[in-house]
Parts: structure tokens; sequence; C-alpha cells
């Protein structure tokens, strides 16, 4: 008798993975940002502070997420394929020699949509439906 | 049985520079004092335990360090303590300071500070700094002691451990340039250096002493490219006359003296580093060639290799490094007594050997890393720069280290 139940929970499962929990992430940008497209070595330079601005000289301001949300390992294993114990001891480098700050990290990557499309700089990863009009998408990960 | 007078950092004359440093970017960021300002206190540490499998020498992590380990397990060698407070006035404006707690020169673990400088970014991609700062004399030599930010317990000894310089009190600027799909970035800096570096029961100062350095950088992806040249001019000589009064009962003739001076003498350092990070698999090559000014301290070629590839939570790893000395001065003073001491102290600076070195780094809980290592060293017996209380006439250059340590970041 909760065959059928099941079936719809599977089915409802199935339709909020592709959704939401496993859905595609994307890079985006604040929409006023003048930034229309990335590469992949553009993306890496901006979240790993390499680079700092925009190819127009805008000023980057990349955010991350916490370490317990699953989104944050998934974007950096599809993006160098890294952990996230190596993004943290890349931090930790970064931070301890004084040379730069991590990036501001924020709660779910429906903060992070909020925050880029106040923050003219802002750029964040979130998964490819929370992406509305307020925000550009820049860069597709991709396996 | 030294006095703790001007190592000792935090107290009395620079600690009041420190604070109206502070005070000065109070002042400065009061005006723009609006959102981006935060503070944060962050920290780091590695409890490590090492012996070796000899007590001919004591095995030390750099040259910074007075008593090293033996053939019996010691925490002292790698276990450290930092605490960082970070201070982002606005976008522009930040003031960084480091407390750092490891065992040193005077062989405790007394704090010390081991920044305290202020940081300006006039565009995003330019950086100034301004006060008590980190060298980065060769690739990777401003993060030795964040244990978490490497793969192995300690940086290759080969390669690190005639670094006993940590900081200058002066500036660096860095510039960042995005080009192609990388950036190339470049620093210089100068400063007047900090430290006492251990010389049996006696001390080298070299504080005070003018550093000066640069470097060009290029990264691509999971690539990072690096040359790298910086020197020091010493402002003092080496205790040497004191040294070998206490330890041999000899006294320092004043040609062999002349002769060995560091006082006044310039050493340049050159290196070439090459990462490679991508994915699971991690590469390192770093080379280095010491050109030393004085008599006293022979030349050096240094190198390593560190290969990792990590598994799940677990990263083996597998290296090689060694140094040679070259240039080994041959004193000929016109006097027997005073060439014997002569040649007795430059040797005491050579280096000859080679170490394998292989381990593992467990990720095993988030910022927590635990990590074991072998390091064989093979080396001839002249080879005693590296040590601290060799035993000339037993040491066979020879040993094996074992380490374990756990990293953390907090």
């Amino acid at each position: 008798m909760f065959r059928p139940l099941i079936k719809a929970l599977i089915i409802l499962f199935a339709f909020l993975g592709a959704g939401v929990a496993s859905a595609e992430l994307v890079v985006i940008v604040n929409a006023r940002s003048g930034v229309a497209a990335m590469t992949r070595n553009e993306v890496i330079n901006i979240f790993f502070g390499r680079n700092r601005q925009f190819f127009n000289g805008v000023e980057a301001r990349p955010v991350d997420l916490e370490d317990d949300d699953p989104v944050r390992a998934r974007f950096y294993r599809l993006l160098v394929g890294k952990e996230l114990s190596e993004i943290n001891a890349y931090w930790s480098r970064q931070v301890f020699t004084g040379r730069m700050q991590a990036p501001l990290r924020l709660g779910s990557t429906e903060e992070i949509v909020r925050w880029v499309a106040a923050n003219p700089g802002g750029i964040g990863f979130v998964e490819l439906p929370r992406a509305d009009a307020r925000v550009r998408v820049v860069y597709e990960l991709r396996r | 049985m030294l006095s703790y007078e001007g190592g000792v950092s935090w107290r009395g004359r620079r600690l009041r520079i420190v604070v109206l440093m502070l005070c000065g970017l109070l002042a400065a960021g009061g005006v723009a004092a609006d959102a981006g300002d935060s503070f944060s206190i962050n920290g780091f540490g590695t409890l490590g335990a090492v012996r070796t499998t000899t007590d001919d020498v004591e095995f030390v992590r750099d040259l910074s360090q007075a008593r090293g380990a033996t053939d019996h397990w010691t925490a002292k060698t790698d276990s450290v303590l930092g605490l960082q407070a970070n201070w982002q006035v606005n976008p522009q404006w930040q003031a960084v300071a480091q407390v750092l707690s490891r065992y040193r020169y005077d062989r405790t673990f007394r704090p010390e500070m081991a920044w305290a400088f202020v940081k300006y970014d006039p565009s995003p991609n330019i950086s100034l700094r301004a006060g008590r700062l980190g060298t980065e004399f060769f690739m990777l030599a401003d993060s030795r002691w964040v244990g978490y930010s490497i793969l192995t317990v300690r940086p290759p000894g080969d390669y690190f451990w005639h670094l006993p310089f940590y900081s200058i009190h002066g500036a660096d600027a860095a510039l960042a340039l995005p080009l192609g799909e990388g950036v190339l970035r470049g620093k210089v800096f100068y400063g007047l250096s900090r430290g006492l570096i251990p010389l049996a029961r006696e001390q080298w100062d070299i504080r005070r002493s003018p550093m000066a350095g640069t470097y060009l950088e290029y990264q691509w992806g999971g690539l990072q490219v690096r040359a790298s040249y910086a020197n020091i001019r010493f402002r003092n000589d080496l205790p040497l006359a004191s040294v070998l009064a206490r330890e041999k009962g000899v006294v320092l003739p004043a040609v062999a003296a002349d002769y060995l001076k560091t006082r006044g003498t310039r050493t340049h350092y050159y290196s070439l580093g090459m990462v490679y990070d991508k994915g699971p698999f991690q590469a390192q090559l770093m080379l280095n060639h010491i050109d030393q000014g004085t008599n006293a301290l022979s030349d050096s070629n240094a190198g390593y290799l560190l290969l990792g590839y990590r598994l799940g939570e677990v990263t083996p790893f597998v290296g090689y490094s060694r140094v040679r000395s070259r240039n080994i001065a041959n004193p000929s003073l016109g006097n027997a007594a005073a060439d014997a001491v002569a040649t007795y102290v430059i040797e005491d600076s050579r280096a000859e050997q080679s170490t394998v070195f292989a381990g593992a780094r467990w990720d095993v809980a988030r910022n927590v890393a635990i990590k074991a290592q072998w390091d064989g060293i093979r080396g001839e017996s002249s080879s005693l720069f590296p040590y601290r209380k060799d035993e000339r006439a037993r040491w066979g250059g020879r040993m094996d280290v074992f380490s374990v340590s756990m990293d953390f970041i907090f």
C-alpha cells in the first residue's frame, strides 16, 4: 500500500535532485558588472585571490560558502579537482603569511545570489535554477 | 643563560611602534569606517614528535633552533602554536598581527610577535605592506611554520634549514597582472632583519642587518613558476672568539678573526621554484644557490623534488633533496695556528648530503591533518652545518629521521 507513495517520493526526489540538489553549478556575477562570460582559468584566478579585478577593471569580490554546505565541496571538486582540506590548506597559507584574507563565507547559495545582486563586483557560485534576472551566469561548471 | 633583551619583541619600544602604527591606522580608517570593517582571529598549530637514529648530532628544523632531536623522541622541534588577528578596516586598509610560539634560538617557546603590519591596497591588484613582515626568501619560506598548509611534516631540510631568517622591519610591494589566462606577480621588499642565530651557547646577532629581495612568478592554471633573488648585508661578526674559547679553549688569532669576518659582508640568495598542483596530483621542484660574502660560510647549491598524490583523505608523498657546499675557503694566513682555527670554523659550515623522504598526510577531520614521515639522510661525515652539537669524531653522515605530527587550523 505504500508503494505508490514511495514511487511518488522517488519521482519527487529525482525531480528535486535534478532541480537543486545535484543541479549544474554556475558562476554568477552582478548583472551590472559588465562581465558577460569567463573562462575556467579566469574563474580560478578570481576565487583563489590571484587576480582581484575583472577584465574591465571592476574589483572582483568573490563570496564562498561554509564548509558544511555540500555545494562548496562540489564547486571546488568541479573547478580544480580539489577537496576542501586542500582548499583550506591553500587559504591557511595565504592568511597566515599575511598575503590576503579568504573570501567572505555565506550561509547558503540563496544568500550568495542576494549578495552578488547587491554588490557591483560580486561573484559567487550557485545551482543553475537559483540564478535569476538579478545576476548573470558567466561560467558553467562541467565535468 | 642569555638575556632576552632585544630578541623578544613585544615589549618596550617595538610594542610602542606597533601601537602607534595601529593608532595611525585607526585615524586613517576612522574616516571611512563603514561596511567592510571586520575583525577576525584565527590560529594554527602543530603537535609534532621526532626522533633520529643517532646522538652524534642534533637534528633541527632550521638553524634558528639551538638544540635538536636525537635518538629520543622530542616534541620541541616541530611543535608550534600561532594566533593571528586581522582587522579589515575597509577594502583598502588592513592590519595584521601574529603571535607565534615555537622552539627557538634561546631554547624556549617564548611567544614572539611574528608579524605586525599594516597593508594598503591602492588598487585591487597592488598591495603595499609596512611593519614587521615575513620574508619570502625562497618560495613558501614565509609559511614554514603553518604545517597544515603543506604536505610534509616540515619543509625539506636540505633546502630550508640554512634559512634562519623569518622577518624584517620594513616594507614590501606586490603587483599582480593578468597575462593571458594566467597571472604575473612580482614583489620587492626591503627592511632590517630580525633575529638571533644560535651558535653553540652563543648567538649570532643578525638584527638590523639590511635585507632586500624580489621575485617574479607566473601562475597559470595548476602551474606556478617563480624566480627570486634576495641578499642580506650582515651587521655583526659571528661570535667566534667566545665560542672557541668556551667550547674548545682555543684563542682566535686576530688574522683568523679578520679572515672569518661576516660584518659588512653580503650574502646572495638565488632560487627557482616550480609547483604543479592539479586535481589529486601535486609536485614541487625547487633549486637554490647561496653565494656567501664571508669566508666563514661556504657557498651552497640545494634543491628538492616532492611528489604527492591524494587517494581519498590520504595523500602519500615521496621526495628527494640534496645540498652541496661550494667554494670552500682555504685559509693561508701565514700562521699555522691561525690557519688551523680558521679551517676548523670553515669546516663547520659544510653541508654535503642527500635525503630521500616518504610519508603520508591524512586529512582526518575538518581542518586537522595527521602526518607520518621518514627521512633517510645520506651524507658525508663532513656534513656538519645542518646540525647542532656535533660530535665530529663520531658523526658518519648518515641518519634516519622518524616524524609524526598533527596539524590544525582554527
